[in-house]
Parts: structure tokens; C-alpha cells; sequence
């Protein structure tokens, strides 16, 4: 990647934030939210039920507000029993890591949330564990049944419901039947910022566009500490499970959809506890989504590039959103367009790992203003100053092949580097960068990344990156 | 009469200070102004030994003092007579002093280690070697320079690599003022500037080929040989402040390298990372300049296939601390 474009890049990647409540420095730092004067010591316990009794008599002084206000009213205290705050605790202590929401879906104690917020304890449950909080305030601990980490989903159930805890009642699903229309009204539930339960009005606005993986476009404002929680129709049906919001937009949030939250509930609601590790099953998920998306990919032709010489392979945008970018036209070095697509959906693992998701990037050099010599340094800067990653807590160290490879009768210099997943087993990482070696002057670079497919997956999507390259013939 | 010795008191460089020179034995030494050699230290005693020509050689004959004889790293024990070593050195409190007697076969003449106009004898290889250094750093800076950027950055470019040069040079030159009393900056610019040359074109020169051949194990040799030729400049400049000791410099910055070279190895290969260099070949050169010929992708997927094993071998759990489940690391 050229340096220059490096500094000027927009900030093409706009990435998600996922809404668990965590002490990590991480999430105060991207939170764009005003945070509580002092953020650092974790709030008491009885903090939460004075705060939420405050807002029920904020509520009981707009009762005669319209009519807006007065379903949102009606909507809450329909969920306020069934709705849940979901605590990750230290193993030995009662300092709270992380905190998200949750909604009861079943009679026996079953919590619908997000995986994102369980993942501590999924994957290390010797060092956390998992607690709950109602609305009244009832506590108590919480075992892992069942989770969907594609989506985002998990399922807990209360190690011992208390007795009263079917007379609360549970939510029940949005039919498929009805779908909504755009525009029409939702309600998020969950407890953001732990600051105390709150409902949040905003509108469904259908699926997002270009995602691979289906998310509705909620227009609300969904904070850290909502995830999980659920997002209920005028008749308090759930549609949906707060999971993202954007931080670089207002009212951007996203949910998923409620059928993946059925479809987990109908194979695991009567799953014993998960006290193995969830690792051999998480890598199974992955293994699935990544044949899907790998099938879909090289099943979609490369769009048509302009260039004079060059076939270059961009992708289409079908769940892929592309930016474009170059340097000013009176520029007396090199001249360069730049494309940068990458999927907007990426699968949360933990804090430091996301997955599941491909970019393809090129970029096209015009170095006619630079002569042989200096193109070749400029192109070989360029080639060397990649990226591809160094041994982590989750990926080992990168391991590359590299040759010229010739494509459409394009002399490429490509180098393919893989890194493996090491608590995942069968995942890989796949990069692929090819720098063409045709002309004095002027030639393209080009990137494709995948992350967190099969081996043999990876070897087919660098061939059909490969072959997206070529030499035109001037017309 | 016959000089039958000369006894030289040395100073701390090891040069004579005071020269006596011996017509008869026994020689007395010491403070005292009645001795034959007078010594001008307060470490010694008013007679502090004599030296006596005995049928098997000289022996030193120590009197009672404080601090007493030493023959090298040796003291002397007190009522012991014992010979005068080949050297002929002896150190009678704070003095050394070396005898040399008539009889000794001389040393062969040193070539000089002439380090006084050097530039005079050099002149010719130094000026050849500053032309090509400044070419070279002129035509590096040219490569990356944008067409039409303004000079003085370009000069500011051009000028930090001669200053630290110079500031180099002059540190080995205040290193042989040091132990040579000369202020040898030419002689160390010819060594700098010989052996950066070496290292720079080397280097150079092996990615080219790498490039060509499409053989990044040419690159990594390019890499040792550049460390190579550091190593050899390093040394170089140290035989030029202490030419007795090149032996024991070669040995210690052969094993400094071997030792740092180990180390990093280590660590590289905890890390995962290639031994030498990078993870990939970055040169990009003249498309005239390749001489490989490019392979199919079908070809070179398939060649990417023992990656599987290697990458696997290196997920396997239990190869570092952090997998303990007490780990409380992140």
C-alpha cells in the first residue's frame, strides 16, 4: 500500500460497535457516548432499582403525554419482568467485566442475549462467570445453554429459577407471518451504560443493505450495555436483539433478526449446560458460515475495470461496499487510483478478534511522471510495506509462498500469506498480494483478504483472485 | 666500558622514562640515593631489591619492603632469588622496569604503523572512495526523491549521512589519539567508508538477484553479508587503535556476533518469524531485470500447500505460557 494513501485514506472502514457494557479501556475510548462523571468504579448493586424506580416516576408525571410516549409506557411495563440485565463477574470476585442485557423466552429461566455478551465466560469460563439482575432486582447465577456466533446469539438459563419466575411470564415472537413494514414504530429494552433499564423508541427500516449476514436497520439510539436485549412490536412481540450501533452515525443500530433467534431456541432451549469447551463448536459454526460466503464469493463474476491494460478484480457489491480513492491529478510522483471493498459484517470472537469477513483492495500506479528507476522503488515500497499480521493470543504468526505468477498474460509478483487459528482448529486467515511486473512505468497492486476460512477455501479464493487479473489489449 | 644492560623504567604506556645503563653487577634498586638505579616512587623501599648476574642468568634478589617484587602477575616470595622472565619485566612497587641484557637476540624491525600523513600515502583511494559513497548516496536519495521537491530537503537528505559519518570517524580518531597519539580520522574514513560500501552494494546487489532468479534466500545472504561487512568495519577500527590486540578484537566480535546472531534467532523463532529478513521478498525491480519465468496459479496454489503443516504445527497448543489457565495476560 502506498504510504501517501495511507495518510489520506478516508476512513473507509466504519466499523461496528458491539453494545456489551465491558471495563475495558477499549470500550470508553471508541464510545462516542458521554459517560457518568466517574466511570472507573463499577456502580453498586443498589444503584440499578433506585435508578429504575426514579423512572418510573418520571413516567407516572408524563402520563398524559401523547400517545407515543404512552405505548413506549405500556410496552415497557409489559417487558419490565421479563427483561434482564446479563453480568459477566470475575470467577472470585463480584467486580463486574462486562454487562449486557437479556429477555426471558422461557418458562424454565431461558435468557435470550447476544453471544458477544457471554463470550468471557464461553471462552474463559475459569476465569468468569455469569450473573443476573431483574428489574425488581432478583440476582442469581446463569449457565450457558446454547450459542450462535455467527449471529451474535446466546442462550443462558438461570442455574436455580427462583419459584416465582413463570409467573413473570416470557416474550414471545413477531409470527413470520407479519412482517414489518418500514416505519413502523419498535421498542429496544436493555439497560444502557448500566445506568439504569430504559425502553428507547425508534423505527424498523428493513434490512441492512449489502450485509451478508441479515441485520435490521433499527433508527434508534442504541447504547453499550443494550446488547441482548430485546426489540418488541406495539403488541410486545419481539422482532429483534440489540447488537450494534454505529459510532461514526447518529441512530445507526442494528439488530438481528428474530427467526436466528428462534432458530437457536428451537435446537437448543433444552440443551444441558455447556461445561466443555466451546471452542470445537464455535470453529464448527465458522466452518459453515465460511462455506456459505465462500460459495457465494467465487460464485459472483468480477466487475469490469476501466483500465487500459489492466484487468483488475474487483468485486461486486453485493455484500460488499467499495470506496474509491486517488492522489490530486497535478501530483509529480507516482499517480495512483485506489478501490477498497470490504464486507461490512464481521463475526465478534472476543475482544480482539473478528472474523468471518473478506476485503479486496487495489491500486492502479501511472508512474510516467517518475521514469523506470524510480517507479520500481516506489512500486517496491509500496509491495513491502504490507501488513500481514504477527503471532497473537488467537492467530499464529503468518507463513507465506511467494513466486511470479502469471494470470491473463500478466507477469505478477504474488506472495500468499496464511495465518492459522489457534484455538479455532481448521481456520485460517488468507492473504494474497500480487504487484504486476509488466511495464516500466506503470503497473497495479492488488490485495485480497479472508479471514477465518478453510484451508481449502483459501487456496480456491486466491485462485479466483488470481484469475481475476489479466492484460488488455489496448483497443 | 662494556654496557652489559640497559634497565629501563617504563611508564603507564609502556615506553621508557628513565634509562640506565649497566656496566657491572649486582645493580641495586630503590629509593635511597646511595642505590645504582634511583626510583622517584614512594612505593618502594630505600633498597628495594638487587639484581645479580648468576651462572644460569639474572636473578632478582628482593630486600625487605611493604609492597615487594612482582614478575608479571607474580609477587616474589620474600627469601626466594628467582630468575628474571624472558621478558625482562619486573614491578617494584608502582614501577615497572624492563632489563634488556647485551646478549639478547634483537626482535626483527616493525613494519610502522604510520598513521601521520596518511592522507599524503592514501590520498588517491581515499578521494576514489568519497566519489563513489557520495554517487551512491546522491543516486539513493534520487530514487526516492519526488520529481520537482524542494533541494533543501533534498540537501538536508544528502548532508545527515557525511555528518554521521564524520562523528563516527571522529570517535575512532579521539580512540587512537587515545593509544596511538594520533588523531587518525583518514585512516578511519578509509575503513568506514571501504567497508559501508561493501555492506550497502552487497546488499543491493542480492536483492537485485533475488529479484531476477525469484530466490528470496539470495536476499537473506545479502542480509548476512551486510552484517558481515559491519562487523568487519568495527574490527578494522579497533586494529587500527591497538594492532597487538586484532586477534583477541576478531574473537570477540566474532563471538559478540554469534552470540547477538543466536539470540535473536531464538527469539525470532519463538515468535514465528522467519530467521533472516522478512517475510517476503519486497523488491520490486525493472521488468527487464526478472529472468524467472512466471508460474500458473494453479501451479503456484498448489505450491502453497505445506503451509498447511507448517501452520498447524505452529497453532499447536501448549508451546507458550499463555495457554495455562491461570494465564492473566490480557
Amino acid at each position: 500500500m502506498l504510504l501517501n494513501s495511507l495518510l489520506r485514506r478516508r476512513c473507509a472502514r466504519l466499523s461496528a460497535l458491539w453494545l456489551a457494557l465491558a471495563a475495558s479501556p477499549w470500550a470508553h475510548a471508541t464510545s462516542p457516548i458521554a459517560y457518568p462523571a466517574a466511570p472507573a468504579s463499577p456502580l453498586t448493586r443498589a444503584a440499578v432499582p433506585t435508578s429504575a424506580a426514579s423512572a418510573a416516576e418520571a413516567d407516572s408525571d408524563a402520563e398524559d403525554s401523547g400517545n407515543l410516549s404512552a405505548s413506549a409506557r405500556r410496552i415497557y411495563d409489559f417487558g419490565r419482568p421479563r427483561l434482564l440485565q446479563v453480568r459477566t463477574l470475575l470467577r472470585d470476585q463480584d467486580s463486574q467485566a462486562s454487562v449486557g442485557s437479556g429477555s426471558l423466552v422461557g418458562a424454565d429461566g431461558l435468557i435470550l442475549t447476544n453471544y458477544h455478551v457471554v463470550s468471557q465466560v464461553a471462552l474463559e469460563p475459569q476465569r468468569y462467570r455469569l450473573n443476573f439482575q431483574t428489574v425488581d432486582g432478583v440476582t442469581g447465577a446463569l449457565q450457558l445453554i446454547a450459542f450462535d456466533v455467527v449471529h451474535d446469539l446466546a442462550l443462558v438459563r438461570m442455574a436455580k429459577p427462583p419459584a416465582t419466575v413463570s409467573e413473570r411470564g416470557v416474550f414471545e415472537f413477531r409470527p413470520a407471518t407479519t412482517p414489518l413494514a418500514q416505519g413502523e414504530r419498535i421498542f429496544s429494552l436493555g439497560n444502557p451504560l448500566d445506568v439504569g433499564f430504559a425502553v428507547v423508541e425508534g423505527t424498523y427500516n428493513g434490512l441492512v443493505e449489502r450485509s451478508f449476514l441479515p441485520q435490521i436497520l433499527f433508527s434508534g439510539s442504541l447504547n453499550p450495555g443494550m446488547s441482548g436485549g430485546p426489540v418488541l412490536d406495539d403488541k410486545g412481540h419481539i422482532v429483534g436483539v440489540n447488537v450494534a450501533t454505529r459510532r461514526d452515525g447518529q441512530q445507526i443500530s442494528f439488530l438481528v433478526p428474530a427467526e436466528f433467534a428462534q432458530a437457536l431456541i428451537a435446537r437448543g432451549a433444552h440443551a444441558k449446560p455447556i461445561t466443555a469447551s466451546v471452542e470445537a463448536e464455535m470453529a464448527r459454526q465458522l466452518l459453515q458460515h465460511q462455506q456459505q460466503l465462500t460459495t457465494r464469493f467465487v460464485a459472483l463474476p468480477w466487475r469490469e475495470t476501466k483500465h487500459a491494460h489492466y484487468s483488475v478484480p474487483v468485486p461486486q457489491e453485493d455484500f460488499m461496499r467499495c470506496w474509491g480513492s486517488s492522489n490530486p491529478s497535478e501530483s509529480k510522483g507516482l499517480s495512483f487510483e485506489r478501490s477498497d471493498c470490504q464486507m461490512d459484517t464481521a463475526i465478534f470472537i472476543n475482544e480482539s478478534l473478528r472474523t468471518g469477513d473478506m476485503s479486496v483492495r487495489h491500486e492502479v500506479y501511472d508512474g510516467s511522471k517518475l521514469g523506470a528507476l524510480r517507479y520500481a522503488e516506489e512500486a517496491g515500497q509500496s509491495f513491502r510495506n504490507e501488513g500481514m499480521g504477527r503471532r497473537t493470543h488467537d492467530l499464529t504468526a503468518p507463513k507465506c509462498q511467494e513466486d511470479f505468477v502469471e494470470s491473463g498474460g500478466l507477469p505478477m509478483r504474488t506472495v500468499m500469506c496464511l495465518r492459522a487459528y489457534r484455538r479455532l482448529p481448521g481456520l485460517y486467515d488468507v492473504a494474497v498480494l500480487s504487484q504486476s511486473v509488466d511495464a516500466k512505468t506503470e503497473g497495479v497492486q492488488g490485495r485480497f483478504d479472508a479471514r477465518g476460512v478453510s484451508f481449502d477455501n483459501a487456496m480456491l479464493l486466491a485462485t479466483h483472485y488470481l484469475k481475476g487479473f489479466a492484460w488488455k489489449r489496448s483497443p | 666500558m662494556e654496557t652489559l644492560a640497559l634497565i629501563e623504567t617504563l611508564d603507564r604506556d609502556g615506553q621508557p622514562r628513565q634509562v640506565l645503563r649497566v656496566s657491572q653487577w649486582p645493580v641495586r634498586i630503590g629509593r635511597a640515593i646511595d642505590c645504582d638505579l634511583v626510583l622517584d616512587d614512594p612505593h618502594v623501599a630505600a633498597l628495594h631489591a638487587t639484581l645479580d648476574m648468576r651462572e644460569d642468568g639474572l636473578h632478582v634478589v628482593p630486600a625487605a619492603s611493604v609492597n615487594g617484587v612482582r614478575l608479571g602477575r607474580a609477587s616474589v616470595v620474600p627469601g626466594s632469588t628467582p630468575l628474571l622472565p624472558s621478558s625482562g619485566q619486573m614491578t617494584l612497587g608502582a614501577t615497572t622496569l624492563r632489563v634488556r641484557l647485551a646478549s639478547e637476540t634483537l626482535a626483527p624491525e616493525e613494519r610502522l604503523l604510520d598513521l601521520h600523513h596518511y592522507e599524503h600515502r592514501h590520498g588517491a583511494a581515499l578521494v576514489a572512495l568519497i566519489v563513489i559513497a557520495s554517487l551512491w548516496k546522491g543516486f539513493d536519495l534520487w530514487l526516492s526523491a519526488v520529481p520537482g521537491a524542494p533541494g533543501s530537503a533534498l540537501a538536508w537528505g544528502y548532508l545527515s549521512a557525511p555528518i554521521g559519518l564524520m562523528v563516527w570517524c571522529v570517535v575512532w580518531a579521539i580512540g587512537s589519539m587515545l593509544f596511538q597519539r594520533r588523531f587518525a580520522f583518514w585512516p578511519h574514513l578509509q575503513v568506514a567508508l571501504t567497508w559501508l560500501l561493501v555492506a550497502v552494494l552487497a546488499e543491493e546487489v542480492c536483492q537485485q538477484l533475488a529479484f531476477a532468479l525469484s530466490a528470496p534466500l539470495i536476499e537473506k545472504a545479502g542480509r548476512l553479508v551486510f552484517v558481515g561487512a559491519l562487523a568487519m568495519m568495527v574490527w578494522r577500527h579497533m586494529g587500527l587503535l591497538l594492532p597487538t590486540r586484532r586477534r583477541a578484537f576478531a574473537i570477540a566480535i566474532g563471538s559478540a556476533v554469534v552470540v547477538g546472531g543466536g539470540l535473536l534467532l531464538v527469539d525470532r523463532s519463538m515468535q514465528q518469524e522467519p530467521l533472516v529478513g522478512d517475510l517476503y521478498l519486497g523488491t520490486i525491480s525493472l521488468p527487464g531485470m526478472r529472468v524467472a519465468k512466471p508460474v500458473s496459479i494453479d501451479a503456484f496454489v498448489k505450491s502453497a500447500a505445506p503451509l498447511q503443516q507448517t501452520l498447524s504445527h505452529w497453532a499447536k497448543p501448549g508451546d507458550d505460557d499463555d495457554d495455562s489457565p491461570s494465564g492473566d495476560d490480557d
